[in-house]
């Protein structure tokens, strides 16, 4: 049997926790550039990464179901924001004046310095519907990353932070390994900042 | 028992252990079809004769084809580019390790390009690279505790960009383990103590960090025992070679664990003054492991509490009641730490303001913690930790290590309860 010719097998559609995911993704992937210019702690975090870094979070398979499949299916942003073809994908861009810029989900003609990749839906669903932690599902080989640990290490604990933002408490702290005490982020701070984020990233 | 959701688990290295084993080598490469090994190490085990007594092991059933003794402390990309090339113009077709984890790290680099082709290790930079079975690489460790022996990655330094590459694939395990306690024999015993306390500090993570799994649990457990009943007699009488064996078996036991299950803060903290302050790393294992102990205590007191069995024995286990286990685990490290500093004749450090270098100068100093507690965010090893570990977290541990005080378990900053596995 020539390995070469053996058909990919491909999972299923399960277009519901694909619409999800792709909808999470998206207002992870909004929320962070805003988030970095009003949180000091990710403004550090983001520091620490090379000028000219490119990032994505994405779910493996890539490319793994037809177009006209979702062109019937999902909202008409996800379409025009690239999207479609290639998958599940949040692309983020840090330039050269160290701006957090968020590039939708088209990897065309992009070069990855740090790609982290849930293994497939299945594995995303259980971190974004936080039944699993950021941390365990890393413990429990959910994802794999692709590039230098250390840039992981720092984009996983923007996503923690972000999340605070983004999510109510009751849910926040199955996502994280310590919801921030009041003198880790202080009340004024998360809900102003929670304001801010919400009504820049998805309204101008 | 906490039954991890998922866990996966692998090791392959066939290990062959005991007194006068270096002789099987000839017969275990032969299978392997090899006969013209390179022989990889450093100046310092060289200079300990160590070397002479592989090569006379092996007598003359092998040729060798080189012997490479050019490795520095830190694993270097470089030195693995200039090895591979004395491999291929010596026409060689195995390796064999002799040295600790620098050693074994740098043969693995050796290997890579050896094996695949290419000037250069940085070519295989990155995961997935290495996608077929290597040259048969048989490690003979010098040290026990570091584990790379059973360890499926090579960390070596790329001094151009100042980082260190890791290069993780099953197929740079290597093929044979020999553990001989002849190589362990006349390491000093400073090294003795903080090495078996790095195996001990890999023992005790892998069981209660989050990748805990039930099989890295039962190397990890017996790896523990072995450390608590021969360490102290080992470092009586040096010359106790059962000791010695036992001591090289529990590392190679806390390899297989914490390679399997990875490790938490305590290595976090470690690998942080290693780089900033040049603190050698089983030092700073034995003086971190007290701590991230304590740290996880309310995330996962039960777990922890279990050691004491594996630390004390049987009978001091059973007396205490369930409740002061973990507590007792804590103070048992702590004890052993203060028992090898008197057995080394102080020469152990029981905290970091008491670590020194050659010429006696302080490593560490208090106005360095803060940038050492704000380093901790670019290790991996903080992920795997049970409770959040972050720079003002590190800062409390930092101070109370450099002091030598116990945690004030009221100040520690607790997530949660009890920890999923």
């Amino acid at each position: 049997m020539n390995i070469n010719k053996y058909p990919e097998v491909k999972p299923g559609r399960k277009p519901l926790k694909r619409i999800y995911l792709a909808i999470m993704l998206w207002t992870v992937g909004k929320a962070i550039p805003v988030a970095a210019k009003v949180d000091p702690e990710i403004k550090k975090e983001f520091e620490k990464l090379p000028k000219n870094f490119t990032l994505r979070l994405m779910v493996q398979p890539e490319r793994a179901f037809p177009l006209f499949f979702y062109t019937k299916m999902l909202p008409g942003f996800v379409v025009k924001n690239g999207m479609l073809p290639y998958g599940l994908q949040m692309i983020l861009h840090i330039d050269a004046q160290g701006k957090v810029h968020y590039q939708g989900a088209d990897p065309r003609g992009k070069k990855f310095d740090l790609s982290m990749a849930f293994k497939n839906l299945e594995a995303a669903m259980m971190i974004f519907s936080f039944r699993e932690s950021t941390p365990t599902g890393y413990a429990h080989d959910r994802f794999v990353v692709e590039g230098y640990l250390p840039c992981a290490t720092t984009f996983m604990r923007v996503l923690d932070i972000v999340q605070v933002y983004l999510l109510p408490k009751i849910i926040a702290k199955r996502a994280v390994k310590r919801y921030p005490k009041w003198f880790e982020m202080p009340p004024w701070r998360k809900h102003i900042n929670r304001i801010i984020i919400y009504l820049r990233a998805f309204t101008f | 028992m906490p039954l991890p959701s998922f866990y996966d688990f692998c090791c392959r290295v066939k290990t062959i252990s005991g007194i006068n084993t270096l002789e099987q080598i000839p017969s275990q490469l032969a299978n392997m079809k090899a006969g013209r090994p390179m022989i990889i190490s450093d100046k310092g085990v060289a200079a300990t004769g160590l070397i002479q007594v592989v090569i006379q092991a092996l007598g003359d059933q092998l040729q060798i084809g080189e012997v490479y003794d050019q490795v520095p402390v830190d694993s270097d990309y470089r030195v693995v580019d200039d090895a591979a090339k004395i491999y291929r113009t010596k026409g060689c077709d195995a390796i064999i390790a002799v040295g600790g984890g620098s050693v074994i790290d740098t043969a693995k680099g050796v290997n890579i390009v050896a094996s695949l082709g290419g000037d250069t290790l940085l070519d295989y930079e990155g995961l997935g690279t290495v996608k077929r079975k290597l040259k048969p690489l048989v490690v003979v460790p010098t040290t026990a505790g570091t584990g790379s022996e059973m360890t499926l990655v090579a960390v070596i330094a790329d001094p151009d960009r100042k980082i260190k590459m890791l290069f993780p694939s099953y197929f740079i395990l290597p093929d044979l383990a020999v553990i001989d306690p002849r190589m362990t024999k006349t390491l000093p015993a400073a090294l003795t103590a903080s090495t078996a306390m790095d195996a001990m500090t890999h023992a005790c993570e892998a069981y209660y960090c989050l990748e805990k799994n039930p099989l890295s649990d039962s190397f990890a457990f017996r790896a523990i025992q072995l450390i608590s009943q021969h360490l102290l007699k080992v470092l009586q009488n040096p010359a106790d070679l059962q000791g010695r064996l036992a001591l090289a078996n529990a590392s190679a036991m806390a390899g297989i664990a914490f390679s399997n299950s990875m490790v938490g803060m305590v290595h976090n903290l470690g690998h942080t003054v290693g780089a900033l302050c040049h603190v050698p790393h089983g030092v700073a294992m034995s003086i971190f492991l007290p701590y991230g102990l304590e740290y996880n205590l309310h995330r996962c007191a039960d777990i922890i509490g279990e050691l004491l069995f594996a630390l004390a024995g049987p009978e001091i286990f059973a007396a205490t009641p369930k409740s002061e286990r973990p507590e007792k685990v804590v103070t048992f490290i702590r004890q052993m730490n203060q028992d090898l500093h008197t057995a080394t004749t102080g020469k152990h450090p029981r905290c970091l303001k008491e670590v020194v270098d050659r010429n006696g100068a302080q490593l560490v100093s208090q106005s360095m913690l803060p940038a050492i507690a704000e380093a901790i965010m670019l290790d991996g090893a903080r992920l795997t930790n049970p409770e959040e570990f972050l720079p003002t977290d590190a800062l409390t541990v930092l101070s109370n290590a450099w002091e030598g005080s116990p945690l004030d378990l009221k100040k520690v900053n607790k997530g949660g309860s009890k920890v999923n596995y």
